[in-house]
């Protein structure tokens, strides 16, 4: 990328609280007109970051740069972002036509200009006619959409938001996925949106930013991250993954659970030991005797669309995805494709957060 | 039935605590000046009031204390409340801490205390000393229901002030302090009505030449009370009552 | 209109500190890095240190001193024993002997257990009154609640002296309950001037003050809970025993510490509905500073009384540790 397209800038950022690191060295760019996630489980700094770039913290070291300029001790109100906040922060003493024309007002905007901005984005968040309402007397979903456009209204360059989603229910949670992203191509602003939902970052981004105690593990496009994760925790948290202790035999050779694997990775050297991952919809059941591995079906969940099996083969469970049904205890043959199995390199800490998964 | 028996309870505990302010009321259209003799209905007290300098004078003394202490409380109290709201968690327990220990100073060491500091310090107790004294025991109940009100706050909602481009100063004024309003006006109202019934706190921090309505009846209770007292506070009790409902049937209609 | 003279250095310690906290503030708002919101507590930081903690500074200095200034333990001695001056001075005068035969006066003590044992009983009247008032207001079915505050309110708008002084229309020997008396022909009983004339116009004062905070604790709690105790099979009775009342604990304690503290330290009511019969600490502390004029012991009497009231209130606060008990707001 070039460096005058960068919009925003965080270079070498930290942040302590109280003596504990939240962000240690922090180096991002983000474009214009990109929408970018910061994606990872709470308390990975994501939020922090944010709030970083909106100027309602300021890091302990390292600097903010936006179009090139400096933007570190600049505070929020002379900024050119605006933030829709988790739980909205909506004014309740105001009704929702003062709530979007705040920011105008400080500015001094004329009366009819403000009241013609007003409509027009009480038109954009469809809710129109609800201007004389008082906040409170909004179904969540209607805040969030109040909240945006109060945030829209002042025309900023970026919009933070921070989690904005989190309260809404599943099937509103999915509408306003598709009408953001919508929003955001048509106005042509760039977002950056601070989720722990992998779903909806993979749904709704160009750039996932996977972060994971104040460190950045992975930036990358929703595919790239979901197919090449860097890390198993990567994999584990954009998804669900088999995870296992390998070791790589050749380039494009590795063992696993007693059988040598074909695959496409190369390059870690000869015995050496990896982390494989595999998607459960990635591995393939097969007749008992022509599988690669065998197992037994221990257990059967309908999901929906698929029913997930735990499949035990002797050394190890695994979960698959199938849309065929297996009963269970009938034995199995499984099947891994060269390019499913991802080999990387084995992570120093125990691989998998268990909590930091269970809340997605 | 059960239902009855609550209503009945509720009805006796009503009657105590109305019976001596009906008595009081009934005395004070009493053409006699005795407690236990009804001479006939008269408006004899009434009249007297308004002749009586001491008890004008010590009413004025009253209502001048009562606003004047709440303005400075309320402007204190909830500058205050804002600012240990903002503190951090130490800081802030500490200042919690202080703000309830009024509260739990009995009236009579607060008065007392107040005495001791103003003589220690040269000041003649009077108007001024009074005046100190009542915005001192206001400014906690301020604080007190301010702080709730910026607890309930949404923790963001000043940030997004700001993020929106408003100055510190500007969301101070526009979103921090009409948020708390209610509280804010709680605590006034509160503040006001301590003030304008304290007794215990004025009788040590006032000098006899300066009395306020409480300080006045007390010194009145040892020559034996003339009846002009029950006239004016029975006024004072219907004024008041006036207002409450004058207050209850605006907010009435501006809910409707 | 009123003279008010005041000693050239409070005049100059209140213009440093408007100064400072102005110059505080302004700096703050100058500097853009984070507002520094907390320095708005300043004005109310240094009132609570020059009208609170000083004050209450000088009651331990007086308590601690004679006349003098002089450091001396005498005035908690002549709390303990209200002769101790008079036995010193003696023995000045008469020799060892003399004031050996002045017995311990106990006066001060037996006021303090005296006041003590009041305040107990009328917190626990006020209590077995005002529980089920509470209990009674906070009855959903009922909807009176919102209208039974104000009712209760009402009556504290009448001057709390006249309020007081009405009883004694009342309760006086020619008063309405005697006639009444007399009328249906019990005759005339002794009302006033006792013990019991002064816990009547004790509980009668302080009965709201235990009422509201049960009140919001009870209107606060979840109408489902009772409901699920009933489902899990608790009559009545038993919901009320092991559900209601524990929960409404903090307001309970809030009310207890709300009714306790006025009544220990009343001087008035003793004074008007006890007719001098009987001295409260309050009335005792009065007359030691302004009738007898001895600051000393009047602080001393006084620390001691915030020292009691501070210790039991800790103990309230254990079964409270959240301080959820919400007062009248």
């Amino acid at each position: 990328m070039m460096e005058q397209e960068h919009l925003i800038d965080l270079k070498n950022v930290s942040k302590e609280f109280d003596g504990t690191t939240v962000l240690s060295d922090i180096d991002l760019y983000i474009r214009k007109k990109e929408f970018l996630t910061l994606l990872g489980p709470s308390g990975c700094g994501k939020t922090t970051t944010l709030r970083i770039i909106g100027g309602f913290e300021y890091p302990t070291t390292g600097t903010v740069l936006f179009e090139g300029k400096d933007i570190t001790a600049v505070p929020p109100y002379k900024r050119r972002v605006n933030t829709v906040f988790q739980k909205y922060a909506l004014f309740p003493h105001l009704n929702v036509r003062d709530n979007i024309a705040f920011g105008l007002k400080i500015k001094k905007m004329g009366r009819k200009e403000i009241d013609m901005k007003v409509d027009r984005m009480l038109e954009l968040v469809n809710l129109k006619g609800y201007g004389k309402r008082g906040v409170d007397q909004l179904s969540g979903g209607q805040q969030q959409r109040i909240a945006i456009a109060r945030a829209l209204v002042n025309e900023p360059e970026v919009l933070l938001l921070d989690e904005p989603l989190g309260a809404l229910d599943l099937k509103l949670r999915k509408e306003m996925q598709l009408e953001l992203k919508s929003m955001q191509q048509q106005l042509g602003i760039t977002f950056i949106y601070v989720t722990h939902d992998q779903e909806e970052a993979l749904t709704m981004s160009d750039t996932i930013v996977v972060m994971r105690d104040g460190h950045i593990l992975q930036i990358g496009d929703p595919k790239s991250v979901y197919d090449e994760p860097a890390n198993a925790f990567v994999a584990n948290f954009i998804g669900e993954s088999n995870i296992l202790r390998g070791t790589m035999i050749e380039d494009e050779l590795v063992n696993f659970c007693g059988f040598d694997f074909p695959c496409v990775d190369s390059g870690f050297g000869e015995n050496a030991p990896v982390d494989v991952v595999i998607r459960p919809e990635d591995i393939m059941i097969v007749g008992e005797d022509i599988g690669q591995l065998t197992g037994v079906v221990q257990s059967v969940l309908f999901k929906g669309v698929h029913y997930e099996m735990m499949i035990d083969t002797g050394e190890t469970v695994f979960k698959v995805h199938s849309t065929i049904m297996q009963p269970q205890g009938s034995r199995v043959g499984l099947t891994i494709v060269p390019y499913n199995i991802h080999i990387m390199h084995p992570m120093p800490e125990p691989p998998v957060d268990e909590e930091a998964v269970a809340d997605v | 039935m059960k239902n009855f028996f609550k209503k009945f309870y509720l009805g006796i505990i009503l009657v105590f605590l109305y019976v001596p302010i009906v008595v009081l009321i009934c005395q004070s259209f009493n053409a006699g000046k005795s407690r236990a003799k009804w001479e006939g209905f008269s408006f004899r007290w009434y009249g007297e009031l308004f002749q009586n300098a001491s008890i004008m004078n010590a009413l004025w003394v009253t209502v001048s204390i009562a606003v004047i202490a709440t303005i400075i409380a309320t402007v204190l109290g909830t500058l205050a409340a804002i600012g240990i709201y903002s503190m951090k968690k130490r800081p802030q327990a500490v200042m919690m801490t202080i703000t309830n220990l009024p509260n739990t100073m009995p009236d009579i060491v607060t008065g007392i205390s107040l005495m001791l500091l103003f003589i220690f310090a040269k000041v003649d107790r009077g108007y001024f000393t009074m005046v100190l004294a009542h915005i001192t025991f206001d400014v906690p109940y301020v604080v007190l229901s301010v702080m709730p009100k910026l607890k309930q706050m949404n923790k963001h909602t000043c940030e997004a002030a700001l993020d929106l481009g408003a100055t510190p100063g500007y969301a101070l004024t526009h979103v921090i302090v009409p948020e708390c309003r209610q509280g804010i006006v709680t605590g006034a109202l509160l503040a006001f009505t301590l003030s304008l019934d304290d007794f215990t706190i004025s009788y040590f921090t006032t000098s006899p030449l300066v009395q306020n309505l409480s300080t006045l009846i007390y010194s009145a209770t040892k020559l034996g009370i003339s009846p002009v007292y029950y006239a004016l506070s029975s006024l004072m009790f219907v004024v008041l009552l006036v207002l409450l409902l004058i207050v209850n049937r605006r907010t009435a209609e501006t809910k409707a | 209109m009123y003279n008010v003279s005041l000693p050239w250095w409070s005049y100059a310690l209140m213009g440093a500190g408007l100064v400072v906290f102005l110059g505080l503030l302004t700096l703050s708002v100058k500097r853009n890095h984070g507002v520094k919101r907390s320095l708005f507590a300043s004005p109310y930081i240094l009132w609570m240190i020059l009208f609170t903690l000083l004050p209450c500074v000088l009651i331990a200095y007086y308590a601690l001193t004679d006349g003098s200034g002089q450091l001396t333990l005498d005035n908690f001695r002549a709390f303990w024993d209200s002769n101790h001056i008079m036995r010193e001075n003696m023995r000045a005068v008469a020799g060892d002997e003399v004031a050996a035969t002045i017995p311990r006066g106990s006066v001060n003590v037996d006021t303090l257990v005296y006041s003590l044992w009041m305040a107990f009983l009328c917190t626990a009247i006020s209590l077995l009154l005002g529980y089920p008032a509470a209990l009674f207001m906070a009855d959903r079915h009922m909807k009176l609640g919102s209208t039974l505050v104000v009712l209760f309110i009402i009556p504290m708008w009448m001057n709390f002296l006249l309020r007081t002084i009405a009883w004694m229309s009342l309760l006086e020997d020619n008063g309405l309950i005697n006639a009444f008396l007399e009328w249906i022909g019990v005759g005339k009983v002794q009302l006033m001037y006792n013990q019991g004339a002064v816990l009547l116009g004790m509980v009668y004062n302080f009965l709201p003050f235990m009422v509201f905070p049960i009140y919001t604790s009870l209107s606060k709690m979840d109408p489902k809970l009772g409901e699920a105790a009933m489902d899990l099979g608790c009559n009545e009775a038993k919901t009320l025993l092991k559900v209601t009342i524990p929960l409404s604990v903090p307001g309970i304690i809030s009310g207890i510490t709300m009714v306790f503290m006025p009544s220990v330290t009343t001087f008035f009511i003793p004074r008007v509905l006890g007719g001098g019969s009987t001295q409260m600490f309050g009335d005792l502390i009065e007359t030691t500073f302004l009738t007898a004029g001895d600051w000393n012991l009047g602080s001393a009497l006084s620390l001691i009384m915030m020292v009691l009231i501070l210790i039991s209130l800790s103990i309230l606060r254990k079964a409270d540790p959240n301080g959820e008990g919400g007062g009248i707001a």
